[in-house]
């Protein structure tokens, strides 16, 4: 079950971020090219389009100072590069030192190893809306924060900069501490902080490539 | 517009950390492959599982939920699919919520499977922790007949935000293979994308197309995975065997196959919220077995 007392705690670091990230209309990031509608089936997916708040993004960029690149040393470069929305990274080195980065332009996953399971990042502008009638029964916190229990782990999710963050822990033991309960997730959310950006969102947001 | 700067300590000592922050690299290129898995043989003892159901511990009590609502009297077009299927979020009283949802969310994928499978339930089935009495066996023939069975929102203690009542259920939809044989069944990749991750009993698929669905296989037999992470597969490409690899855990031979996404909603206290969570993958999947069954095929 939630630990109330953590879940606080976590709130207040997301709240700091939040609250110094000052919300602007940058430049919109515009998701790639909608599917084809198909007729005679149930229904259709509208895709609604997101918009990057890069004046905010800049601004977390800039907060990360050197931190983010240092971070994301051992990543990919074309990948980053590749990759149009800000990248979040978590201020911790053994993590992101194996770290594995796949882009797909307004969508990245992050893969990383940890001792007896893995670690995934991700962040993306491409969103489907869930139809109105259809409410969702979970908690949210600040930047709408919620956490879910997997199979296998736990699955954090935030909005930032108008784009939608996950944060994820997989265990291979179904024992595993980290996956019984939200507070590694958590921590680890409280800690993805450093903003890494590569040409394409450097672009996007304005500060050339 | 200026951005205040903020105190950075402050952030990382307000941090909560947690230990067992050990990382270790990825396996180098090139390693060795892994020692084929023994042929398959007939049903064994483990075809007859009895750890109360696929993907639930039995030290795990369900939440209760409501019994599903009532179908709607004038539901939207129905699916094209023509084979024996029972309808979209229909699961039986006292097995869960399930979701009446007839979004088909993915289009165009294809069936996760090479040959035919049966989607229905690992718990209430035969064999299942919950089976029907008389019925001990997975291998029954009833769990490998039509109708199709939803099982997105049955019950489970796991989170599904879309499932009504505790907010909790299961999070796909469980698959059997063409027979009652594990590890000889090849399960396919639903759209061309980047393996991204490979656990112990799972495997990740990100597809290239917006909105990047996240498709998971579980269960398949992992020491002969045909892919491995960072491989790019297209469409119908073979991911690896459909088995009841469960990290040590019992369970059916079956395909859970899962469908996140990024979703944006309102929660049911009226809050908007952007999350990245479960979709009913049930639908798709029939519309991608009328395809299959038309002779489209995926490649
Ligand atoms: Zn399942």
């Amino acid at each position: 079950m939630r630990d109330g007392r953590r879940w606080v705690t976590t709130a207040a670091v997301v709240a700091v971020i939040a609250g110094a990230a000052l919300i602007s209309k940058g430049e919109a990031q515009t998701p790639p090219g909608a599917p084809p509608f198909r007729f005679g089936i149930a229904a259709v997916v509208a895709r609604p389009r997101i918009t990057v708040e890069w004046q905010a993004a800049v601004g977390g960029l800039r907060q990360s100072a050197n931190v983010g690149e240092s971070l994301a040393a051992n990543l990919d470069r074309a990948q980053v590069d590749a990759t149009a929305v800000p990248i979040l990274l978590p201020r911790d080195p053994k993590l992101t030192a194996g770290a594995r980065l796949y882009s797909f332009g307004d969508y990245y996953t992050i893969t990383a190893n940890t001792a007896g399971g893995r670690v995934s990042l991700s962040g993306t502008t491409a969103t489907v809306p869930l139809p109105a009638a259809k409410p969702l029964k979970v908690e949210t916190g600040p930047e709408g924060l919620t956490v879910q229990r997997t199979v296998d782990g736990q699955l954090a999710s935030f909005v930032r900069f108008g784009v939608l963050y996950t944060v994820e822990i997989r265990c291979d033991a179904p024992g595993d501490p980290r996956c019984h309960d939200d507070n590694y997730v958590l921590g680890l959310v409280g800690k993805t902080t450093a903003v890494v950006m590569g040409k394409a969102a450097r672009q996007a947001a304005g500060l050339g490539g | 517009m200026r951005v205040s700067p903020i105190p950075l300590i402050a952030v990382l000592l307000l941090a909560p950390l947690a230990g067992c922050d050990d990382t270790t690299k990825p396996p180098p290129a090139g390693e060795a492959p892994k020692p084929p898995s023994p042929e398959p043989g007939p049903p064994k003892a483990d075809d007859a599982p009895a750890d109360g159901g696929a993907e639930q511990p039995a030290s795990e009590p369900i939440p209760p939920s409501p019994d599903p609502a009532a179908q709607p009297a004038d539901p939207p077009g129905p699916t094209s699919a023509s084979f024996d299927h029972a309808p979209a979020g229909a699961i039986p009283p006292g097995q869960g919520p399930g979701y009446l949802d007839r979004t088909v969310w993915s289009p165009n994928m294809c069936w996760p499977l090479a040959e035919a499978g049966f989607p229905n339930s690992q718990v209430y089935g035969p064999g299942g922790g919950s089976g029907p009495a008389g019925h001990p066996n997975q291998c029954d023939s009833l769990n490998y007949s039509l109708p199709w069975h939803d099982t997105f929102c049955e019950a489970r203690s796991r989170s599904n935000p879309l499932c009504a009542g505790s907010g909790t259920g299961h999070q796909g939809q469980d698959i059997r293979p063409a027979t009652c044989k594990k590890n000889e069944h090849w399960a396919v990749a639903a759209e061309a994308g980047t393996i991204t991750d490979i656990g112990t009993y799972t495997v990740t698929l990100v597809a290239k197309a917006a909105p990047h669905y996240t498709y998971r296989y579980l269960h398949m037999q992992m020491s002969t995975l045909a892919v491995k992470e960072g491989d790019q597969v297209a469409r119908g490409q073979n991911l690896g065997k459909v088995s009841n690899d469960f990290g040590g855990t019992p369970t059916t031979i079956h395909l859970h196959f899962e469908l996140r996404a990024g979703v944006s909603g309102m929660t049911t206290d009226g809050k908007p919220v952007t999350l990245h969570t479960f979709l009913p993958p049930y639908l798709s999947l029939a519309e991608a077995y009328q395809r299959k069954l038309n002779g489209q095929t995926c490649g």
